[in-house]
């Protein structure tokens, strides 16, 4: 079906000249995924919104998290940390488009946003010798050259978001300076995780610090239309002492910690792997595939449920609360507290679930 | 759309290819359920003794029976376990900011009568409850009519707990795993999924006697910490090592039975608890000297290497492997 559409795609294109494809031309996905095949190949998804895939393009090492372009069929898909490459793909054909190397002395560090207008693209980034972290622009309206680069004003950055309706990049400065080489953490004792808005032009407007709480790793983000970011945090102190792994902050405001339903203080086992708002931002969840876990939260940070399923990680917005995604292969709905499996394939997903309909 | 059949096609495949394994069926039916039941009656035994009168030190003996009981069921950290932290609430270590003891303390000065009855003895923080509530009254043997009422009211508490426990694995828990997505059930969905969860149980209990049991009281070389160990007052961090060993061995072997041999797990298990038997250490107090440390520190490497020939050796008879997710961490 879809290369149908390519074919008649290409023949009307070629009569008008006018080469501009859009998400329709890839399926219409609702989701990014990455995946591990079951022959330990790599690949990367679209899915729609009913779990089934819309797209499926081979990924030459295991992926992390993937960004789509707005309004072009173009998705980039992040290797795995320390990131030595990213790939521009044609979610239509499956033609790599630019394969994006980080500069020397740099790795990316598996996530990146783009402009709202869809010109630039923002890779999060390292310095590799000590992890500074920085933010590499690229050109996406002219074969993604490099651009240039500025501070994510923090050690080790992990996501980057852009906020909707705005140009202020939000950055989870996760503060742990690793290993070139390999993820070895080389700072747990004195380390200083911060959630940075960054101007395009790389200057600190704002920054979140919960100094009694250092040893949490800010490493994943969402994002409200209105502006709300929640984050998702990593415990590096002792797993036996229960510390909130949710966090929700709006520019100007102090920040919420979410406590857990009581008796689930330890279920994540302090490792919050994603993070993302339902439609509409009524609630906000966070997922542990360490803990097997989902927890929901009210707008305000409140407990509302927790459901058990292995190794689930991928989270993102459903149609009436959240989708969720699995290393057993499950493409589930999570609504209400409630988990219905949409699809299951005998495949790993990978660490995040990207929504391609948020601001 | 040519991904469809693909998608869909592991649900048949996995019907169609179901093997008679004893695995999951022989770790349930012949090692949890039986020894969740052996919990619970120990338990029992515990509240019996602290119903009949307000000799502290008639419950130890006890009181360690039902720690060994708990030894062997402590590990299936899972469903009824996790259900409200009731796993938690029985034993709560390590509890690394010792809030069981501080709000202990603040029970027994404020002797708030609302506590010393079943219904607010569950009302209790899970720090205070379960077996280090009940081993604080025990072994500091607080005097008093609230004390004994408090100990009393927890070990009834404990009780419940262990029934609650039993109740939910026999009443839909183990039949999730045995009969794995059946009825609804999403937790797990396949065999693979079921296997996959006890040989997670398996692994983690290594993991927990390595890091947490022997890890505590470890530290660093540098910075060694003896008073981390876990029951130091009941002098059985060493035994508590040893029986949960034990018990991991009986689920090694559930866990394998009918589908090969696994010697090199085996020997590893053999390895580790001869060395716990000659290690003449039950608190670990040892951590503090050079060559007796030593010994505490070639234990530890020797559960962590029954972590390793388990992970190879059943992952592979079980065809499973630790989480693609939880392993990679990002």
């Amino acid at each position: 079906m879809v290369m149908q559409r390519r074919r008649f795609l290409g023949a009307a294109l070629a009569a008008s000249a006018v080469p501009t494809l859009s998400w329709a031309d890839a399926g219409n996905p609702a989701y990014l995924a990455a995946a591990k095949e079951p022959d330990g190949s790599y690949a990367l998804y679209g899915l729609g919104a009913d779990g089934q895939p819309r797209f499926r393009q081979p990924l030459p090492g295991r992926g992390h998290a993937a960004t789509a372009h707005p309004a072009r069929p173009e998705a980039v898909a992040f290797a795995r940390r320390p990131g030595t490459f990213a790939l521009v793909l044609d979610c239509v054909d499956g033609r790599v488009l630019a394969r994006l190397t980080p500069p020397q002395g740099r790795q990316f560090n598996g996530h990146g946003a783009y402009s709202g207008d869809g010109r630039v693209l923002y890779t999060s980034e390292v310095v590799a010798e000590g992890s500074k972290g920085m933010i590499g622009l690229w050109d996406a309206a002219r074969g993604y050259r490099r651009l240039g680069e500025i501070e994510s004003h923090g050690i080790g950055p992990h996501e980057i978001r852009r906020l909707p309706g705005s140009e202020v990049l939000v950055v989870a400065n996760g503060g742990i300076e690793t290993d070139p080489q390999d993820r070895t953490p080389l700072n747990l004792d004195r380390m200083r995780p911060n959630l940075a808005y960054v101007s395009p032009e790389g200057q600190l407007l704002d920054q979140v610090e919960l100094p009694e709480l250092r040893q949490n790793s800010i490493r994943h983000l969402a994002v409200r239309a209105d502006g709300q970011v929640a984050f998702a945090m990593q415990w590096q102190g002792d797993l036996f002492e229960p510390v909130p792994l949710l966090g929700l902050h709006r520019r100007g405001a102090l920040p919420v910690l979410a406590q857990p339903l009581p008796g689930e203080e330890l279920a994540m086992k302090g490792y919050a792997g994603s993070v993302a708002f339902a439609p509409g931002g009524q609630n906000v969840a966070i997922t542990s595939p360490r803990g097997g876990r989902v927890q929901g939260f009210g707008p305000d940070g409140t407990a509302l449920w927790s459901v058990a399923r292995a190794d689930i990680c991928g989270l993102g917005p459903g149609r009436a609360g959240f989708v969720a995604t699995d290393g057993q292969g499950v493409v589930a709905s999570l609504e209400g507290g409630a988990l219905r499996v949409l699809t299951h394939a005998p495949l790993a997903w990978d660490n995040h679930l990207v929504a391609l309909t948020q601001g | 759309m040519r991904f469809l059949p693909f998608f869909l096609s592991l649900t048949l495949a996995g019907l169609a290819a179901l093997p008679l394994r004893a695995d999951v069926p022989e770790a349930v039916n012949k090692v949890i359920l039986p020894d969740l039941a052996a919990f619970t009656q120990a338990t029992e035994g515990l509240a019996r003794t602290a119903s009949q009168g307000c000799d502290a030190q008639a419950l130890k003996a006890p009181w360690n029976a039902a720690f060994d009981a708990w030894l062997k069921v402590q590990h299936f950290r899972m469903g009824p376990f996790e259900e409200g932290g009731r796993g938690l609430a029985i034993a709560f270590w390590p509890d690394p900011k010792a809030t069981g003891a501080r709000q202990m303390r603040a029970l027994l000065a404020a002797q708030d009568p609302q506590f010393v009855t079943p219904e607010g003895a569950a009302r209790l923080s899970i720090a205070a409850r379960g077996l280090y509530g009940l081993s604080t009254l025990i072994w500091q043997a607080p005097q008093g009519d609230y004390a004994c009422k408090l100990r009393a009211a927890l070990a009834d508490n404990l009780v419940r707990m262990a029934q609650a426990m039993e109740d939910g694995w026999r009443g839909g828990f183990a039949e999730q795993l045995l009969d794995p997505g059946a009825d609804g059930h999403t937790l797990y969905l396949t065999q693979d999924e079921a296997r996959q969860a006890l040989f997670t149980q398996l692994i983690a209990g290594l993991e927990f006697n390595a890091d947490q049991r022997l890890g505590r009281p470890l530290g660093s070389f540098d910075h060694p910490r003896p008073n981390r160990a876990e029951a130091i007052a009941e002098g059985r961090s060493l035994r508590n090592v040893t029986l949960s060993l034990r018990a991991l061995k009986t689920l090694s072997d559930a866990l394998a039975q009918g589908l090969g041999a696994t010697p090199q797990t085996d020997a590893a298990f053999a390895h580790a608890l001869q060395l716990a038997g000659d290690l003449d250490d039950p608190v670990f107090a040892g951590v503090e000297t050079p060559a007796s440390r030593l010994r505490i520190e070639i234990l530890q490497q020797a559960v962590r290497d029954i972590r390793a020939k388990a992970t190879g050796e059943i992952g592979a008879l079980l065809g499973v492997s630790t989480g693609f997710n939880s392993a990679d961490g990002d």
